[in-house]
């Protein structure tokens, strides 16, 4: 690398630095051939998945209850609740653990991806598609080289 | 008190402090609730002791004062107008009259609703408060101020009379009227162990009278030591109380009287009543050159709205240490700090205790198949017997835990019963019927969930007593009974559940009259009737639509029945049963569980699927044997015994599919069996393929998004880490017989019409 190469580099970094403050982090997943986003802190953790009790008579997109560590956790099969056509559970499905209140919830993905740091204007908002939009439907995450639908979770889990 | 700094919501800390601050005017409301129906009492009795009535007023200003951080302002305006009331009570200026002790009741029940509204579960009774205030109006400061007339006869320092506050002048008159007489009590304490000294001083002094005030004379002390007067109103003679204090190193002296002829006599005239003397200006002391209270005294009597009037600011030689002797000192006496010695703890982070004891639990139960192993293999027996010993220790520890966070959530039912001794105390009066409560087991321990579940129930119940069992006095009257009626409220432990009886002395319920009322409901058609047992015909009472508003009196009628008392005890996993006897009286009794936390439970296997059935609902277990089941109608029900038990298959119930067996795995044979579950009268067979076995599980209610979900009362680990299901008995029975019930209804209508 020359010199004149290594300043603009370090420019570069010195301006994605002073960047950060106002970036947030998503974490992105795969569901039926998609990739959508939900920002990571509402994230407790990610699981493989475990046992799942199914409980008879839940609404439809509720798979069931499990525990981890002692706590219950109510899973949701996020292919279900947006609609998507359904698909077994393979290796890379993974559960996604956030609070909805007093209680637990799961999310069940197809795969995790990345997490995504991204700035304010990499967002397009929710309503750049017209119409009316999906009340779970945030925008779209626009990071270098890919393409993100991002979810509120909050509609997602009132539900 | 600084207004407003609770402001800045959405901080966690000033949530927590919100949280505490709420809990701890509920814990000052309910003590509050406690003192009164013993002021109550003592009102009856003629007169109100004084230490209690200051009690009263010190729970009331710290109300106050915490209200006013925490910027709740109605509930602010509201204790300070009942501080007033009660400083003119213990002042003597207002009279402790039963009228006296309801405006202080109603105020506890406004308390209720403000704590409720701050707590964002009701709107604001901004109209209740109004009436409250009007109410109080017409109680304080009804006179002017109560000239009580020139003070004493004794000889007491002008020093002293004059740092006198007004309570404490008050006290003084009060004693001297009823021919007490007055002690100075010499004392010098070393600054270092002045607390605990003083307490003996108070307690030996307890038993023969009153501490009037205790000041510091300033003469002679040094900077380690401080010298008191404690003046005190004793009726016990001079030779005892000294040997009384003899212990304490301390000198007493009685107070000498004046020469008569000296300022009044107040025993030959006693002072008038408080609202006698219109003037009310009469300075006192004569002697003093500074009497505060005369300057003060117009101003007290203007109107309400005035802030209280702070104590006369005494020309007291160290402030300091009065104040920090506890002299009743308004300004230091609001003190933010918890008295108790208890810490509330939020039932949650129980829970989530509990829950790690059931990892451990799991942990031990694996360590355990370990252990085992290890001792199976002779070369390493010393090891295998060392880990079966420690393993055991564990065990032990393990259960000992368990059974301590089960304690700490155990408390006194006497919580909800003083609440309800102001609802007896309450109804009683609007029904103009003279109502005793009896309590018995006050101290018997229940799981806190349900004790706060219970209140609501108990109440109903205690209230159709009053309405509806205890008689007019007159009716009482001309049966021969005592014109006062009784409502007990027994409470005891019965192996793993917890008895609550509520039973009244009134006129008992007659069958036919439930029945009439049944049928004029259209709960029951006529021909029904002949079969009903007793115990089924008390039971009518417990049908939805039984009660109805219109024959419920205000009190009772707030559209809730004894339908709803059953469903909510239920919930709680709780039954009731009624039994009674005409003219003699009724006895309902709820059969509660001990806690909720930790139940025991049948586990069974339906399709593949684990479930568990709570074993306080299961009767017994039966194998299914399937020529014995009938049809009706599109119901299968057995024989059982002469009688005839509906089934109902879990599986189909819960539509459960067959689960796909593994390849290569024998399938499990399936013994179909017959679970009999019972909630009160009514009696249910779950067809199940396999009995698992017994176990005692922690229960964990189901989230929020699962709450639509009937017939489940939440899930609990069953080893292996797998979940199962705890099946809610009492929804099920009430699933299966109600659309039953329905399909009857639905007939009957037809029929009707």
């Amino acid at each position: 690398m020359n010199t004149l190469a290594r300043k603009k580099h370090d420019r570069a970094a010195v301006r994605r630095a002073a960047d950060i403050g106002k970036r947030v982090e998503y974490v992105s997943f795969a569901l039926a051939g998609e990739t959508y986003a939900v920002p990571i802190a509402r994230i407790a953790e990610i699981l493989k998945p475990l046992p799942i009790t199914p409980v008879p008579r839940a609404p439809r997109v509720i798979i069931g209850v499990m525990t981890v560590r002692g706590r219950l956790v109510t899973v949701i099969d996020l292919r279900r609740r947006l609609r998507l056509p359904e698909a077994p559970v393979d290796h890379r499905t993974r559960i996604l653990i956030t609070d909805a209140g007093d209680e637990r919830i799961g999310l069940l993905v197809d795969e995790v991806q990345h997490v995504h740091r991204l700035a304010e204007s990499e967002i397009e908002p929710r309503d750049v598609l017209g119409g009316d939009p999906e009340p779970y439907l945030a925008g779209i995450g626009r990071p270098e080289g890919a393409v993100l639908t991002l979810l509120d979770l909050r509609p997602i889990l009132e539900q | 008190m600084p207004e407003g700094s609770g402001g800045g919501r959405g901080d966690a800390s000033v949530d927590k402090a919100r949280e505490d601050f709420l809990s701890e005017a509920q814990e000052l409301v309910d003590g509050l609730s406690r003192d009164l129906l013993l002021l109550d009492q003592q009102a009856r009795g003629g007169a109100g002791d004084p230490e209690l009535v200051n009690d009263v007023f010190r729970a009331i200003h710290t109300l106050k004062g915490l209200a006013g951080l925490f910027g709740a302002v109605r509930m602010a305006a509201v204790s300070h107008e009942l501080e007033e009331l009660l400083d003119d009570l213990r002042l003597g200026r207002v009279e402790l009259t039963v009228k006296v002790v309801d405006t202080l009741f109603a105020g506890v029940e406004l308390y209720g609703l403000l704590l409720l509204s701050e707590k964002g579960q009701a709107p604001e009774p901004a109209r209740a408060v109004e009436e409250f205030m009007a109410a109080l109006a017409t109680l304080t400061h009804r006179g002017s101020e109560g000239g009580e007339g020139p003070l004493p006869q004794y000889e007491i320092d002008s020093s002293i009379l004059g740092v006198l506050t007004e309570y404490e002048e008050h006290r003084l008159r009060t004693n001297m009227k009823a021919g007490v007489s007055l002690f100075r009590i010499q004392v010098r304490l070393a600054l270092t162990t002045i607390d605990t000294v003083l307490d003996d001083i108070k307690a030996a002094a307890k038993p023969h009278g009153e501490i009037i005030t205790y000041l510091p004379s300033g003469t002679g002390a040094d900077a380690e030591h401080i010298d008191l007067e404690i003046l005190m109103a004793s009726h016990s003679r001079l030779d005892v109380l000294q040997g009384v204090f003899r212990a304490l190193d301390v000198t007493v002296e009685p107070v000498k009287r004046r020469a008569s002829g000296e300022p009044a006599a107040i025993p030959a005239e006693p002072s008038p009543a408080p609202d006698a003397d219109e003037t009310g200006a009469t300075p006192w002391p004569p002697e003093v050159s500074t009497p505060p209270e005369e300057a003060l005294g117009p101003a007290r009597s203007t109107g309400l709205t005035q802030p209280p009037v702070a104590e006369a600011p005494a020309p007291v030689a160290a402030p300091e240490a009065r104040a920090a002797l506890g002299a009743p000192n308004r300004e230091q006496d609001v003190s933010l700090r918890s008295v108790s010695q208890t810490v509330r703890v939020d039932i949650r982070k129980l829970d989530n205790l509990m829950n790690v004891v059931g990892e451990l639990a799991m942990v031990r139960a694996s360590l355990g198949r370990m252990t085992e192993r290890v001792r199976a293999e002779p070369q390493l027996r010393a090891w295998g017997s060392e880990l079966h010993r420690l393993q055991r220790a564990f065990e032990r520890h393990l259960t000992q835990m368990q059974n301590g966070i089960l304690e700490v959530r155990m408390v006194p039912l006497g919580q909800v019963f003083e609440k309800l001794a102001r609802v007896v105390r309450q109804i009683s009066r609007e029904n103009d019927k003279e109502v005793n409560l009896v309590i018995t087991g006050a101290e018997t321990e229940i799981d806190k969930l349900i004790v706060e579940e219970l209140s609501d129930p108990l109440m109903h119940m205690i209230r159709n007593a009053i309405d509806h069992g205890v008689e007019s006095r007159e009716e009482r009257i001309l049966v021969g009974k005592p014109s006062a009626g009784t409502v007990a409220l027994n409470a005891f432990q019965k192996g793993n559940h917890v008895l609550i009886e509520v039973e009244d002395d009134g006129r008992g319920m007659r069958p036919d009259l439930l029945i009439e009322t049944a049928i004029r409901r259209g709960l029951l058609k006529r021909g029904e009737t002949e079969e009903l047992s007793t115990r089924e015909i008390y039971n009518l009472v417990f049908l939805p639509g039984f009660t109805t508003k219109e024959s419920a009196s205000n009190l009772s009628g707030r559209g809730v029945g004894m339908d709803v008392v059953k469903t909510n005890i239920g919930k709680l996993g709780g039954v009731v049963d009624i039994t009674s006897a005409v003219g003699i009286g009724t006895k309902i009794t709820v059969t509660l569980p001990i806690t909720l936390a930790i139940i025991s439970v049948l586990g069974v296997e339906v399709e593949g699927r684990s479930f568990a059935v709570p074993l306080a609902s299961v009767e017994e277990a039966i194998t299914l044997d399937e020529r014995l089941v009938r049809n009706f109608d599109g119901r299968e029900a057995l024989t059982q015994r002469g009688a005839t038990l509906p089934i109902c298959r879990l599986a189909r119930l819960f539509g459960l599919e067959p689960l796909p067996v593994p390849e290569g795995q024998p399938q499990k044979p399936v013994k179909p069996c017959v679970v009999i579950a019972s909630v009160g009268s009514r009696r249910l067979g779950f067809v199940v393929d396999r009995l698992v076995g017994q176990q005692d599980v922690v229960i964990k209610a189901l989230g929020k998004s699962l709450k639509s979900v009937r017939g489940f009362a939440g899930a609990t680990e069953l080893g292996d880490q797998r979940v199962g299901l705890v099946i809610d008995v009492a929804a099920l029975i009430d699933e299966v017989m109600s659309t039953e019930k329905e399909r009857l209804g639905v007939a009957e209508g037809g029929l009707a019409r």
